[in-house]
């Protein structure tokens, strides 16, 4: 089984780096869109499958590190694109800071996702006034940086030097929220999604941890943001819309909220649908509003979860045939690693 | 001996509802305390409001020489207070080992005992030894690659059980532990708490309604009724309290013989 996750990691991973290499030039953006996209879904995920903490104003984090890469190399004041997404990642952490103080003493649930919401939406109509940031128009013509290592320089005007920068970009991102998931913190998020209350009595200062998930969801949206802008190479208040907060959401319910992968799957699988659809006008979202039906009621795991079913009933119905057959469902932890 | 907690004249109620109506009580280092009383009696409402789960109206709560009165519920769990629930809550996805690993990183944790860098995903390996120790001695050895919510009822209560003991409490509150136990489990419950009292050194807070659990383990009791204290003391002066004797007349206060 271990084998097997492995050979599927890594042909993964070939076929995102190799995807210049093969694909055309609309092929790639939507590639590009989708790296951009799966780290968005996992941060918001981090919140929602991990803390139990539902935001639906998501889409105001990525769209405030958008703004300011691009405002930022638009101005081209100088400063070093690395520079510019960790700045992107800290105005994203300040606005869940922020927010999060305010609105996690009182509430976690419906309310949560409801001010989220709102304030997304003020955020979005601010920023179409917002002479500086181009109103209604957003920031067009956003030049793609070069990228300067000290010991070496690579220029990432091109799609395909860019969109490789992404590919590492985006992997170092989702290794750190990995890690985050799945070490001590992260189980002690998972707690408290499963039960507050228990994880309070074990000595953990439960709005303490919601505001730390919130702050590092917050930056690493912003960082999405960040990546997006001279991905695109503009940056409209459509980036903070309602419906781009939906998309971290759709993708989690259809791969799998309670999977860390689950986001990746679902982002991966709409931007497919997206892409097959693409000359049927209206189509698409017949076919996703469809899909997310049959996930929903067949498969409220999503895809990763129904995979995980069926190697279940494969691994078992093999053994049940040898000497020692597995006991019950599920008898392996899947949140602690196993021993190697 | 020297006092641990100290509760000195408590109110609460919910809405109009008046629950706790002025309990007063000194739990003593090292002594199992019992709180019994009828059905709504506030035994469960005193158990909140001892652990800060809900703050009292009026009236001071002291642990170990803090004003506890005002604290939040985790800051008391870091003082070494630990606890159960009258309906057992463990971790359902996790497995019953994850229940008790979280727990004993969760004490790592917040008591700052020892550093657990964010970067490493597997448990220490003196995590894990932890763990196995624990489980081996609730007997839940056996069942550890279980996800906690196939377990039965009983396994599910020892398992919260070791979840409140892998926070080393200096202070362990049950809530009814032996609650919809058969009288064999109650047995082996009864022990079991005997067993791991006397191994950690702990004093213990319990409420319960059988009448042998509380022979069996309490050195004094608080009468509860409808929010207010009946009699306190030991077995023998509460048994022989015609108030008490009134409230549980024809109960198993006559039955058992302790
Ligand atoms: N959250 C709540 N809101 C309103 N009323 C409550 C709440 N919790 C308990 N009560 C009421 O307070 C009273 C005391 O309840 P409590 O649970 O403390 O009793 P108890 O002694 O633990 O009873 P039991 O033996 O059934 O567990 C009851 O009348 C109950 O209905
Ligand atoms: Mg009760």
């Amino acid at each position: 089984m271990r084998l097997i996750n492995t050979v599927l990691f890594a042909a993964c991973l070939a076929v995102m780096f190799t995807i210049p290499l093969w694909a055309d030039q609309g092929i790639l953006f939507i590639a590009g869109l989708v790296l951009v996209e799966m780290v968005f879904a996992l941060s918001w995920n981090l919140l929602f499958g991990f803390t139990g903490l539902a935001s639906f104003g998501h889409a105001a984090f990525f769209a405030i590190g958008a703004y300011l890469c691009g405002y930022a190399l638009r101005a081209d004041i100088g400063a070093p694109f690395l520079l510019l997404i960790l700045a992107a990642g800290v105005a994203g952490a300040l606005a869940a800071v922020l927010t999060g103080i305010v609105l996690l003493r009182r509430t976690t649930g419906i309310h949560l996702a409801i001010f989220t919401l709102a304030l997304a939406e003020i955020l979005r109509i601010l920023v179409g006034y917002s002479t500086a940031l181009g109103r209604e128009d957003g920031l067009a013509s956003i030049p793609r940086p070069s990228l300067e290592l000290g010991f070496a320089s690579f220029d990432l005007a091109s799609g395909e030097a860019y969109y490789w920068f992404l590919c590492i970009a985006a992997s170092v991102i989702v290794g750190f929220l990995w890690l985050i998931c799945h070490g001590p913190f992260g189980r002690i998020l998972v707690s408290i999604r499963q039960d507050p209350e228990r994880t309070t009595f074990m000595g953990i200062n439960v709005p303490a941890y919601r505001l730390a998930a919130f702050t590092i969801s917050g930056a690493t949206s912003g960082m999405a943001g960040a990546l997006y802008a001279p991905w695109a190479q503009i940056v409209t208040p459509e980036s903070a819309h309602w419906i781009h907060s939906t998309q971290p959401m759709l993708a989690s319910l259809l791969g799998g909220a309670q999977s860390f992968w689950g986001p990746v799957v679902g982002t991966v699988l709409f931007s497919i649908i997206n892409y097959s659809t693409r000359n049927l006008v209206g189509l698409a979202e017949l076919v996703i509003g469809v899909v997310l039906l049959v996930i929903v009621l067949a498969a409220p795991s999503g895809v990763v979860g129904l995979v995980h079913e069926l190697r279940r009933r494969l691994t078992a119905r093999v053994s049940h045939a040898g000497p020692g057959a597995e006991g019950k469902a599920g008898s392996k932890g899947k949140f602690v690693q196993e021993a190697a | 001996m020297t006092t641990l907690l100290n509760v000195d004249n408590v109110y609460k109620s919910y809405g109009s509802l008046p629950v706790l109506k002025g309990i007063s009580l000194t739990v003593e280092e090292k002594e199992t305390f019992a709180i019994i009383g009828p059905n709504g009696a506030g035994k469960t409402t005193l158990f909140r409001v001892m652990t800060g789960e809900v703050l009292s109206e009026r009236g001071r709560i002291t642990y170990a020489d803090h004003d506890v009165t005002g604290m939040s519920a985790h800051d008391r769990v870091q003082l070494g207070m630990g606890r159960t629930f009258q309906v057992a809550r463990v971790f359902p996805e996790f497995s019953v080992e994850e229940n008790i690993i979280v727990a004993i990183e969760a004490r790592l944790r917040s008591r700052s005992e020892s550093s657990l860098p964010w970067y490493r995903t597997r448990p220490r390996s003196s995590v894990r030894e932890e763990a196995g120790a624990l489980l081996q001695d609730l007997d839940l050895w056996s069942k550890k690659a279980t996800e906690a919510k196939f377990l039965s009822h009983g396994d599910k209560k020892r398992l919260e059980l070791g979840i409140a003991l892998a926070g080393k409490p200096q202070i362990l509150m049950l809530d009814e532990p032996t609650a919809g136990m058969s009288p064999s489990d109650r047995i082996a419950t009864t022990e079991l708490i005997i067993r791991l009292r006397a191994a950690n050194a702990m004093t213990v807070v319990m409420t319960e309604h059988d009448m042998d659990v509380i022979f069996g383990l309490a050195n004094r009791i608080l009468v509860m009724n409808q929010g207010e204290m009946i009699a306190i003391g030991t077995i023998d002066e509460v048994r022989a309290n015609p108030i008490v004797r009134e409230v549980y007349l024809g109960k198993e206060m006559y039955g058992a013989d302790g």
